[in-house]
C-alpha cells in the first residue's frame, strides 16, 4: 500500500495542519491523473507533493487513482497470440512476393 | 487504400529488409496487439482476425514505416482503424457507440458527480481479475480504448494522439471521464461484494 508520495499514516501529519475538505478537487484530481500517467510538469508536481502532506481528500484521491490503474496492470488477463496465428500470419506474409 | 502514417515518405527497402523488419520490429508486439484486439472485439475469433489483418497490412504497407522508429504505436494505429473500418459496425455491441453522443450524455448529468466517485483504494483492492475486466468491458469502446492504451499498454499521451487521431487535450479529457466510468462500475462492483464506504468508517 505505501507509496512514496503517500504519509506513513495519518497520525504521522499533525491533525490542524491536515485539510478534510478540498475545493479544488476536480482539478486536484486531473493533476493526481497526469502524475500517476507521466504526463505532469514539474510544477504541477511540486504542487501535487505540497497537498499531498496537507489535504486528505488529495491523498484520498491520489491512493485511489494509483491502486486503479495498478489493477488494471496487474489483474487484468493478459491474452497472448495463439500460436496458429503466427504462423498464419508468417505463412501468408512469406508467399506474397 | 487506407491511409497507414501521414506525412511519412515511402522508403525503399529490399525484400531482405521488408522481412527483416517484419521479424524483428513488428512480430515482437504480437501478444500486446493481439491482448488489445480482444479488449476491443471480447471475441476470441474476431480478435483473430484483426490481428491478422493488421500484420498483412502492416507488411503490404511497410514502405510507409521508417526503421527505428515507434513500431508499436504504427501497429496499434494500423489495428484500431481496422477495427473501426472492418469490426466495428458488425460487433455484437448494442448499437455503433458514438464518442460524441457519450460524451454530450455524460456531460449533461450532475456535473459533480464527474469527479467525486465515492470510492477508497481499500474498497478495490480486493477485486479480482474478473470484476475489473468485467468494469472495463461495460464502458463505451471508445472510453474502454485510452483506458488500454494508457494503463495497459503504457503509452504516452502523445503516442495515444497519434493512434486515435485526436489532439492531446482530447485524450487528457477522454481518459479522465473513462477513469470516473471505471471508478462507477468499480464502485457498484465493491459495494456488491460487501467493501461498501460506511463500514471502514
Amino acid at each position: 500500500m505505501q507509496t512514496s508520495l503517500y504519509p506513513s499514516s495519518s497520525s504521522d501529519v499533525s491533525a490542524k495542519q491536515m485539510k478534510h475538505h478540498c475545493d479544488h478537487q476536480a482539478d486536484c484530481l486531473k493533476m493526481i491523473q497526469l502524475i500517476i500517467d507521466g504526463e505532469a510538469t514539474a510544477q504541477q508536481l511540486e504542487r501535487l507533493t505540497v497537498n499531498l502532506e496537507t489535504c486528505r481528500p488529495c491523498i484520498e484521491m491520489y491512493h485511489l487513482e494509483k491502486e486503479i490503474k495498478q489493477l488494471m496492470q496487474d489483474r487484468m488477463e493478459k491474452k497472448c497470440c495463439p500460436d496458429q496465428l503466427i504462423a498464419t500470419i508468417q505463412a501468408k506474409i512469406s508467399s506474397v512476393n | 487504400m487506407p491511409e497507414i502514417m501521414p506525412d511519412t515518405p515511402a522508403r525503399g527497402y529490399t525484400d531482405e529488409q521488408k522481412y527483416r523488419i517484419f521479424n524483428t520490429e513488428f512480430m515482437p508486439h504480437i501478444d500486446s496487439m493481439y491482448n488489445f484486439a480482444f479488449r476491443l472485439t471480447m471475441d476470441e475469433d474476431d480478435a483473430n482476425d484483426l490481428v491478422q489483418d493488421t500484420y498483412l497490412k502492416a507488411f503490404r504497407f511497410i514502405s510507409s514505416f521508417e526503421q527505428g522508429t515507434n513500431a508499436k504505436a504504427w501497429l496499434f494505429r494500423i489495428l484500431k482503424n481496422s477495427f473501426i473500418n472492418d469490426y466495428r459496425k458488425k460487433s455484437k455491441e448494442p448499437a455503433k457507440v458514438d464518442y460524441q453522443d457519450v460524451e454530450t450524455t455524460y456531460n449533461s448529468e450532475d456535473a459533480e458527480a464527474e469527479h467525486t466517485v465515492d470510492l477508497r483504494a481499500e474498497s478495490v483492492s480486493d477485486l479480482i481479475g474478473d470484476e475489473v475486466a468485467n468494469a472495463l468491458n461495460s464502458l463505451p469502446v471508445d472510453f474502454r480504448t485510452v483506458i488500454i492504451l494508457c494503463d495497459i499498454e503504457g503509452f504516452t499521451y502523445e503516442e495515444m494522439a497519434k493512434i486515435l487521431d485526436i489532439p492531446i487535450g482530447t485524450v487528457r479529457s477522454r481518459l479522465h471521464r473513462a477513469r470516473n466510468l471505471l471508478k462507477e462500475k468499480l464502485r457498484d462492483y465493491a459495494a456488491s461484494m460487501g467493501y461498501n464506504e460506511e463500514s471502514e468508517d
